[in-house]
């Protein structure tokens, strides 16, 4: 009789804590169907699941997305060796003929990351940033951060990254360009990528001192070294040139 | 009833003594406080997202290191003691096998939690040693983990009073753990399908727990508290495992 009411007792506790949650849980994370595998990628992608390490593995697939997008293209290294080197290379130091590079696979690898994780800011703006503003795809740019905005449809970051995207592509505006940017740039969240950017738009349109402090907080929170060297070179030549 | 919960207490003390004192509790720290610190490693490839990617190594880490414990215990415990004969003479005395269980699951998770405890430690000097701080809802996470563990812990408890062996025990819960991960996608799918096979993954749903509800490492920002629901379903499920876990051994013949 103890034994019937025991396996009784399990049973009903057992389905009990199935019934409490089944109505109040509903995933904050994009469904299967949603997740599209770059190659060589599928078995990561279901250790994610099936450990509940969805972070740690958006984590794996973006610093991959940075060791793709800092490998040089074959094709490119040929042609950035018969060209001059330019003052600020690709506004992104250590990637490598970023300028008219195709890294076709850039945009699928940093959708890649948010289909892991959409909670990822930092990655989402760094993605669409690099798209936009260095491989010159404002469109796969909008296209990143409009899934991004599917998970987190408030995340105001987002919407001025997307202001920024529109004055970029139809009106080349860098003065509309860097006031969008402008409040991401405080955020923990934003990329260093997107900051050099601001700064360099800064420059551009003779807002020096604007510049000089972007630069300023590159030097001084990014772990980047090739950052941060070339913000300390910026910040010197833009102090020589006040003092001319 | 005082001295039943008294011996309870005790049989769950000695429980937590042997675990400690147990040399593969030290393995297993020093594995978790090495590959920490090979998370340093990972940390410098991901430039200006080293405090994350050091914060998710760690805590899927530590969750990784403190389930292979508590499975080993749990699948190796209560048959270590049946073969020594030590059973035995717990069950010469007036101790019944409500308080026995109780003691011996109360003691594995009270060294799971002291696991999680001494890695986060770990953790958290690591990352005051690389200039961070605390990532936002460690004690969450943690919580988090704490509480997957106490079901799956619980289960492999029941698990091992019917299976053959240690590993047979490990295999199974090892399923369950996996499964529990993948309730959203499994929910997906059912929505989705139609037939037998829906009616079978929606059968599943009922039967599996859900982890990814305590799986708050996984969620950022104000979405890593867990919810209320999530301590009352890991109690209620820790509480079937443990009645049909004593359904079994009261079964048995010592």
């Amino acid at each position: 009789m103890l034994r019937i009411l025991l396996c009784a007792a399990a049973l009903a506790a057992w389905a009990a804590g199935t019934e409490v949650l089944y109505g109040s849980y509903r995933s904050s994370f994009p469904p299967p169907s949603e997740i599209r595998v770059p190659a060589q990628g599928a078995a990561g992608d279901m250790f994610a699941l099936a450990f509940g390490a969805r972070r740690l593995f958006a984590d794996v697939w973006f610093i991959r997305l940075m060791q793709y997008f800092g490998t040089p293209e074959l094709d490119k290294v040929k042609e950035a060796a018969a060209h001059e080197e330019s003052p600020e290379p690709g506004h992104h130091h250590h990637h490598h003929s970023i300028e008219g590079g195709k890294y076709a696979e850039f945009q699928a690898r940093a959708l890649h990351v948010l289909e892991i994780d959409p909670g990822f800011t930092m990655a989402a703006l760094y993605g669409a940033g690099s798209l936009a503003f260095n491989l010159g795809k404002p469109r796969e740019a909008q296209a990143v951060l409009e899934y991004a905005l599917k998970y987190s449809p408030k995340n105001w970051k987002y919407l001025n990254m997307l202001a920024a995207l529109g004055y970029y592509k139809n009106a080349e505006a860098p003065q509309a360009v860097a006031d969008a940017l402008a409040p991401i740039l405080k955020d923990p969240d934003c990329p260093v990528m997107l900051k050099q950017q601001a700064a360099f738009l800064n420059k551009k349109i003779g807002n020096y001192s604007a510049a000089a402090a972007i630069y300023a907080d590159i030097a001084a929170t990014s772990r980047d070294i090739a950052y941060v060297r070339n913000a300390e070179l910026q910040l010197a030549r833009l102090t020589e040139k006040a003092g001319q | 009833m005082k001295k039943l919960l008294a011996a309870a207490l005790v049989v769950a003390e000695n429980s937590f003594r042997e675990s400690v004192r147990n040399k593969f509790f030290t393995l297993f720290a020093v594995f978790a406080f090495t590959a920490i610190y090979a998370s340093v490693l990972a940390g410098v490839m991901a430039v200006d997202q080293e405090a994350r990617v050091l914060g998710d190594f760690g805590l899927a880490l530590m969750e990784l290191t403190a389930l292979a414990y508590a499975l080993f215990n749990a699948s190796s415990v209560l048959l270590k003691e049946a073969e020594t004969k030590t059973i035995y003479l717990v069950f010469s005395r007036p101790v019944p096998r409500w308080a026995y269980l109780s003691g011996k699951l109360a003691g594995a998770l009270l060294t799971t939690a002291f696991m999680l405890a001494v890695m986060g430690f770990m953790h958290l000097a690591l990352l005051k040693l690389r200039g961070f701080g605390i990532p936002q809802g460690y004690a969450w996470a943690l919580t988090g983990s704490f509480m997957k563990l106490a079901v799956i812990t619980s289960f492999a408890f029941f698990v091992a009073l019917f299976s053959t062996s240690a590993v047979s025990t490990l295999v199974i819960s090892g399923v369950l753990w996996t499964a529990g991960h993948f309730i959203a996608e499994t929910r997906f799918l059912a929505e989705k399908g139609s037939g037998l096979g829906a009616v079978a993954l929606k059968a599943a749903i009922w039967l599996i727990p859900n982890f990814q509800l305590f799986n708050a490492r996984d969620a950022a920002g104000a979405a890593c508290s867990l919810p209320p629901v999530a301590f009352l379903s890991a109690v209620v499920w820790v509480a079937a495992a443990y009645f049909a876990a004593l359904g079994l051994l009261e079964r048995k013949e010592f």
